[in-house]
């Protein structure tokens, strides 16, 4: 197994708060990778802090075998890291086909995608997208932004992909048919790490999880081990959540 | 362990603001001053205090608008010239009234009537563009909303001038001065009533506001909105009345500004502009919504206007701050004070 | 019978082969018919008389000027609120060479617009980093700064007493003037609306919309933003060279904020991110300002009033403008066509 993504003692403070203190991950090539905590605890932070959108204060970050600390989104997309966002984030006069388009000419280095069009059509297929493509991205609800914005970050050919709570607000039949598509984007060779909180999800689909608290890590290992861990029981105390 | 580190970092966080570009500003016009004064004479260095003051008047409106309800305002030194109109309308009447009748009590009273008239127009005048303008833009759509209010407000000011120029013609309707006394005596400077009134009721207004900001509780509801818009309305507050109110203060300021800097501005229709570019200045320097660094930015670039116009020429006044302002930017993005209000970058 | 519909037929085909290429250039035939009658009227009365052919010049320029405007505020959403001095920085380039150096004014238009060009890439590179509304006070600044120097730097300038600057021509009459502005208005148009068609226009179109999701797709905000800010500067400094040796005068006045707030109306009234928009509604609205700057003369000022409060109206009840009206009228009569076709087939 080799590793796509290492990050070492991340550390991202916000003023006096400090939303992630010396977080630690690797995520191997191939597997899904969840990253759980209760509300608040700096998951989408230490995304942020990874992707680009950021720099950490302190930490290390190797993507694909290089430093990549600090990158700026645009280059780490174009590197083969692309994300979705926990509020999706279309461009609203786009059209949805457009909103594809933009990631799949952008996204990689040039001529990585020989027919943006056609192969955004593809993305759109792929992740089931149930309206039209020239449907405007303002006329779209919550559940087809969702999938207009997995559709994007997967057209730019990312090798890893970070999954940003995409189950949230989905009725049991979606999240069924949003599973399999998670599994569909894993099997073409994408390697995936998603911050999400519907356990059904996460013991579902993750070969491995890390739990933060606090904007520590308290925890990793597989589900079966971390649902058993008296610590990840602790931190979720009083919390609605059922291990 | 946790405790102590936060410690450290406040420690650190006062070390570092105290270095920073905005100390060593502060430090740096501290030395101007003495400087300009040895130099230049102390009468210079009166000029810059009192038009300092009203420019602080100036962006501390200008700010507040735009930290409470995102609104850059271009049409704010509009506010400036209805104030010098207003003033110049109500005044005049009554200097000459005076003329015939004369009477002490009534020639110093006069100039309040014409400054305070003017501060009731601003006000009107910025709930009526509230309602009739902002409003119906918010009500239709807020996307994209930066932009588009600050094109609305620059529609505002060309109607605002012509508007001016439709019904008052383009000649300076201007006063030699508010009040027919000498000139007061200070270490050996000569200080006209006009102006010690303008510092003392700039030093005065910015005082009552500061502490209808901080104290009161429709100052604080103010401040709410302007830190969390949504978070404010969760715990009741009205955001219209918060909307109405703030645009109304920050019209009234500017229209007193202006009305209080009549005898240096006559009234005409682009009046405005260079309150408008100096606020503007201001705001930029210290930091978009940052009313508190507005006050102390007012007397900076009120300082640097008037070493600018003494030591390289009248009509540069413009273009050394520009240029020194555009230069401060380049390292200090956020202004020199930082912003103190979230949400202001976001659009 | 067979050969008058094969020639039909052919006719057909070049047709729309024609119609393709116009097409590909963004014009549709409906924009043709426009630039044809805009091409034929300095011949139709009354529009041969030399006034009126003035107020065509300048609308011609207003028009190419909107263009430009709208090529950054309709896509990447930064307003340049100091476009006119940028036009002006290159109106004065192009003056003061052929003044001091004898440079012709064909040679000298282009040197302003890299000129300004140049100025608007210095500018960009420094604001363009920061959000939309701090870029555009910036550029405003920028604006200021230079209006203040060509007022100030009277031996260069002339300062407010004006620059009198070579002509094109030798001629009086305005009707080649015309043609020019034509041709230049014609090029913006073309050049403009080719990159926004582009892929690089889509990148424009997502910075504007959602920076943060432009950048997570891949896009290099700063770059694309500036390459938008110097292209539109490029083309203000071009078309003040046209400006300076059309007049024959220049006056620090040209860089002042107000004339870049007419050229931003005519540009929202005409619609945002449409290109042809402002082209489209400056020459009716130039006219009817001009007619009533000359008719009403007793009511200075009344032109602006009508400037300020049409922005205000479009921004707020119609914020399309009238490209927005225009698709809207063009969706329903394809509708109407298509519905009319499938009930007769």
């Amino acid at each position: 197994m080799t590793a796509i993504l290492e990050a070492k003692d991340i550390v991202k403070r916000f003023g006096g708060l400090v939303a992630v203190n010396r977080v630690s991950l690797t995520v191997n090539e191939g597997e899904i990778f969840g990253l759980i905590g209760p509300n608040g605890a700096g998951k989408t932070t230490f995304l942020n802090s990874i992707a680009g959108t950021f720099k950490p204060n302190a930490g290390v970050v190797r993507f694909l075998g290089r430093e990549t600390t600090g990158f700026r989104s645009d280059v780490m997309c174009k590197l083969g890291m692309s994300r979705t966002f926990q509020i999706s984030q279309p461009f609203p006069k786009l059209t949805a086909l457009e909103n594809v388009m933009v990631s799949a000419v952008f996204g990689n280095e040039r001529g990585a995608v020989r027919d943006p069009e056609a192969w955004s059509r593809q993305m759109l297929d792929f992740v089931e997208f149930p309206m039209p493509p020239d449907t405007r991205a303002d006329n779209l609800n919550t559940v087809q932004l969702k999938r207009l914005d997995l559709a994007r970050a997967l057209a730019s050919k990312p090798k890893l992909l970070l999954l940003d709570e995409l189950a949230a607000g989905l009725t049991t039949g979606e999240l069924d048919d949003l599973m399999a598509i998670i599994r569909k984007i894993r099997d073409s060779g994408v390697t995936i790490v998603m911050v999400e909180h519907i356990m059904r999800v996460i013991m579902g689909l993750c070969d491995r999880i890390v739990v933060i608290h606090y904007g520590e890590k308290i925890a990793e290992g597989t589900p079966e081990e971390v649902a058993h861990d008296p610590k990840v029981a602790e931190a979720y105390l009083g919390e609605k959540y059922i291990l | 362990m946790a405790r102590s580190s936060v410690q450290s970092t406040i420690v650190f966080e006062v070390l570092r603001r105290l270095t920073t570009a905005a100390g060593i500003t502060i430090i740096l016009s501290v030395v101007a001053v003495i400087v300009s004064a040895v130099v230049a004479g102390p009468f210079t260095l009166v000029n810059a205090i009192v038009t300092g003051g009203m420019w602080a008047l100036l962006a501390v409106g200008l700010s507040l608008v735009f930290g409470v309800m995102n609104i850059p305002n271009f049409a704010h030194g509009e506010f400036f010239m209805v104030g010098t109109l207003v003033s110049y309308l109500v005044f005049t009447p009554l200097h000459k009234y005076l003329r015939q009748n004369p009477s002490s009590v009534l020639s110093t009273v006069a100039p309040f009537a014409g400054i305070f008239a003017a501060l009731l127009v601003g006000a009107l005048l910025g709930v009526v563009v509230e309602k009739l303008i902002f409003f119906q833009l918010r009500r239709r759509s807020r996307e994209q909303w930066v932009m588009n209010s600050f094109l609305l407000t620059v529609g505002l000011s060309v109607v605002m001038i012509n508007g001016h120029q439709l019904l008052w013609g383009t000649n300076f309707k201007g006063i030699p001065r508010y009040w027919d006394v000498k000139p007061i005596d200070l270490f050996g400077v000569n200080i006209s009533m006009d102006r010690a009134v303008a510092l003392g009721l700039a030093v005065v207004t910015i005082a009552i506001f500061w502490f209808f900001l901080m104290r009161t509780r429709t100052g604080r509801a103010i401040r709410a909105v302007a830190q969390d818009e949504t978070g404010a309305q969760m715990v009741g507050i009205d955001l219209n009345r918060i909307q109405v109110l703030t645009m109304a203060l920050s019209s009234a300021l500017a229209a007193m500004a202006g009305a209080s800097l009549l005898f240096m501005f006559p009234s005409y229709p682009t009046v405005g502009l260079k309150p408008l570019y100096v606020a503007w200045y201001v705001v930029i320097l210290v930091g978009l919504g940052n009313v508190a660094g507005a006050t102390i930015g007012g007397f900076l670039v009120a300082l640097l206007q008037t070493l600018t116009s003494y030591f390289i020429g009248v009509g540069w006044e413009d273009v050394v701050p520009t240029a020194l302002i555009i230069l401060i930017l380049l390292f200090k993005p956020s202004g020199l004070f930082g912003s103190e209000v979230k949400g202001v970058w976001e659009q | 019978m067979q050969k008058t519909e094969t020639v039909s037929a052919r006719a057909g085909r070049l047709g729309n082969g024609l119609l393709s290429i116009l097409n590909a250039l963004g014009i549709t035939p409906l924009g043709l018919a426009l630039i044809i009658l805009l091409a034929i009227l300095p011949f139709i009365p009354p529009f041969d008389r030399e006034d009126l052919l003035r107020w065509l010049v300048g609308a011609a320029l207003i028009a190419a000027q909107a263009i430009a405007f709208d090529f950054t505020t309709g896509y990447i959403n930064v307003v340049n609120f100091g476009f006119a001095a940028f036009l002006g920085f290159g109106a004065y380039t192009s003056a003061l060479l052929a003044v001091d150096f004898g440079i012709s004014p064909w040679i000298g238009m282009f040197v302003g617009a890299l000129a300004s060009g140049g100025l608007g890439f210095f500018t960009g590179v420094l604001t363009l980093r920061l959000r939309g509304i701090f870029a555009a006070v910036m550029a405003w600044f920028v604006g200021l700064a230079l209006l203040g120097l060509a007022r100030n730097l009277v031996d260069i300038t002339r300062g407010p007493m004006g620059l009198s600057v070579p002509t094109f021509l030798e001629t009086a009459s305005n009707r080649p003037y015309f043609y020019i502005i034509l041709v230049m208005l014609l090029i913006t148009y073309l050049v403009l609306r080719w990159i926004t068609s582009s892929h690089i226009g889509l990148a424009f179109k997502a910075i504007g919309q959602n920076i943060e999701a432009a950048r997570a797709s891949g896009v290099n905000p700063t770059f694309y933003r500036v390459f938008n800010f110097t292209v539109q500067c490029a083309f203000a400094g071009w078309l003040g060279g046209f400006y300076a040796h059309y007049y024959g005068i220049l006056t620090p006045q040209l860089m002042h904020t107000s004339h870049t707030v007419e050229v931003l109306a005519i540009a929202y009234v005409g619609g945002r991110g449409s290109i042809w928009g402002g082209a489209f509604i400056a020459f009716p609205f130039i006219f009817f300002i001009e007619w009533l700057r000359s008719s009403l003369t007793s009511l200075p000022g009344l032109h602006l009033v009508i400037y300020g409060l049409l922005l205000i109206l479009v921004m707020i009840f119609y914020p399309g403008g009238v490209a927005q009206f225009y698709y809207w009228i063009a969706d329903r009569v394809g509708k109407a066509r298509r519905g009319s076709a499938e009930q007769s087939g």
